[in-house]
């Protein structure tokens, strides 16, 4: 494993409107790591997500993302949503257009795809069990297929670096195992970073390399979450 | 076909069938990004546009581009203050246009008849220059389309999974709103403010419920299109209609029809 941090978080806290949030959050997720995030229900999990991946400022402290992968070429990021709560429902697409514009970040955005991105996309389809569906409308798919194409969308992508927000909800136990060995296999083979949010910690910590959790701060008036020390 | 004798009939068929063309692309992003409004906000802003345009002696057209490019990007700035409440700018700007272009108009004497076909729209008495500067328009939007419908697609399916995947977002959401605004600022004198966004909308919402597929819901929406507007320009010929109320009224023949299909074929 090559030590090289993807992600890295220094002290950071975050506050809403003038209620903290998260305060005192330093870890990394390096190269061919796969780290997992814990905590309880409302324990900011998804805010510290979005503040790593840009969509919220930390306001205070700070987030690196590495611009370069280990083989020093653009670092790709691939994130799932939770619960695909960003899941357009009415969408006009096929399972298949959408696991297609997964490629597209691999210098495809100007470009037609070829046999070797259309051979990525099937097995990035096959891998969640989706081939079959793939001519069906998004909209028409169950919650549990809409959350497995989203993860063959990011497969699909092979981004460097995964930030997946509770990517298994909505599978059976068979499933989850299968996944949890995809992920450990692409950091352990292709030196991924995966930075995953789960309320599966028992069953997943035997494939992880770190566990950070997420606990309420003591003594404060606020409902603030900080990292377990 | 005798209506085809008349210059002014191919002219409007013309313009009719490159309208269809560009209508259905912007009109599904429109609707996907949730903005169906925006085309008509835009098409009520730009009536500030023609009365300036008016009241100072220059080509309209040319105010008309200016002011909806303007608030084109004003709308992104706004959208993004009021993210739950976004129609809040929509009125505000609607109102606010109509009242600037009528106090502008008010200014300007003896123009109201040419307010009067910014309203309501002019597709029979449309000049051949006004073909030319369409046609360019259409082309311009075709090849922008060709060239950004992946990024488009992605940027439209869920903006924050395009941000991490690396797409300037808040840029690419204004040049959308710009080249729409720019488009109906063409498209608004030919069919009048006030159908703009029913033939941008329409076609778009009608051929979303027949394709699966992005792809397929674009090139149905251009046939749908084209069938409103020809049809539309041709039962007014001969009934004696106005044409952009008739485009409209046919659109929506044809989207209850589909409704009811769906009823009885599903």
């Amino acid at each position: 494993m090559q030590q090289q941090p993807y992600i890295e978080v220094n002290d950071l806290s975050f506050k809403y409107e003038e209620e903290p949030i998260l305060t005192d959050i330093t870890f990394t997720v390096d190269a061919g790591e796969f780290v997992m995030l814990t905590g309880e229900n409302g324990a900011a999990k998804t805010t510290l997500l979005r503040n790593i991946l840009g969509l919220l400022d930390p306001s205070t402290g700070e987030v690196n993302i590495a611009s370069k992968n280990i083989k020093g070429e653009d670092l790709k990021v691939g994130y799932v949503p939770q619960q695909v709560s960003s899941f357009n429902i009415g969408f006009p697409s096929t399972v298949l257009e959408l696991v297609e514009s997964g490629r597209y970040p691999q210098n495809r955005w100007f470009k037609k795809l070829d046999k070797k991105d259309k051979e990525h996309v099937k097995r990035s389809l096959d891998s969640v069990g989706m081939w079959d569906a793939r001519h069906k409308k998004i909209g028409e798919l169950s919650g549990g297929q809409k959350q497995r194409i989203s993860l063959a969308r990011v497969f699909a992508m092979d981004p460097d670096l995964f930030v997946l927000d509770e990517p298994t909800v909505g599978m059976d136990s068979d499933s989850r195992k299968a996944f949890y060995e995809l992920l450990k296999h692409n950091t352990e083979v292709h030196n991924k970073g995966i930075l995953m949010v789960t309320h599966d910690h028992l069953e997943l910590r035997p494939y992880v390399d770190k566990h950070i959790e997420l606990v309420r701060k003591e003594n404060s008036p606020w409902r603030c979450f900080s990292m377990d020390s | 076909m005798e209506m085809f004798l008349y210059g002014f009939m191919r002219q409007a068929f013309q313009a009719s069938f490159l309208i269809s063309l560009i209508a259905p692309i912007l009109g599904l992003f429109l609707i996907l990004r949730r903005q169906t409004l925006l085309a008509d906000t835009l098409s009520h802003v730009s009536l500030v546009g023609v009365a300036l345009g008016l009241l100072l002696g220059i080509n309209p057209t040319w105010t008309n581009i200016f002011v909806v490019i303007l608030i084109s990007v004003l709308l992104e700035y706004i959208r993004a203050a009021y993210k739950s409440y976004s129609e809040i700018s929509i009125a505000i700007l609607m109102s606010g246009g109509m009242a600037v272009a009528l106090v502008l108009m008010s200014l300007s004497d003896g123009s109201s008849m040419s307010l009067n076909n910014f309203l309501f729209g002019s597709i029979v008495t449309i000049s051949f220059e006004q073909v030319l500067f369409l046609l360019f328009m259409t082309i311009g939007v075709l090849v922008l389309y060709a060239l950004f419908k992946r990024p488009m697609y992605v940027l439209t399916f869920d903006e924050e999974t395009a941000y991490t995947a690396g797409l300037p977002v808040q840029f690419m959401s204004i040049a959308f709103n710009v080249i729409t605004g720019i488009t109906i600022a063409v498209v608004m004198p030919i069919v009048g403010a006030l159908l703009v966004s029913a033939i941008m909308i329409l076609p778009a919402a009608i051929s979303m419920r027949l394709s699966k597929s992005f792809t397929g819901v674009i090139l149905i929406g251009i046939v749908i299109a084209m069938i409103g507007m020809f049809g539309g320009l041709a039962i007014s010929y001969f009934v004696g209609t106005p044409p952009g109320a008739t485009i409209t009224l046919i659109f929506l023949v044809l989207f209850f029809m589909i409704l009811i299909g769906e009823r009885l074929f599903k």
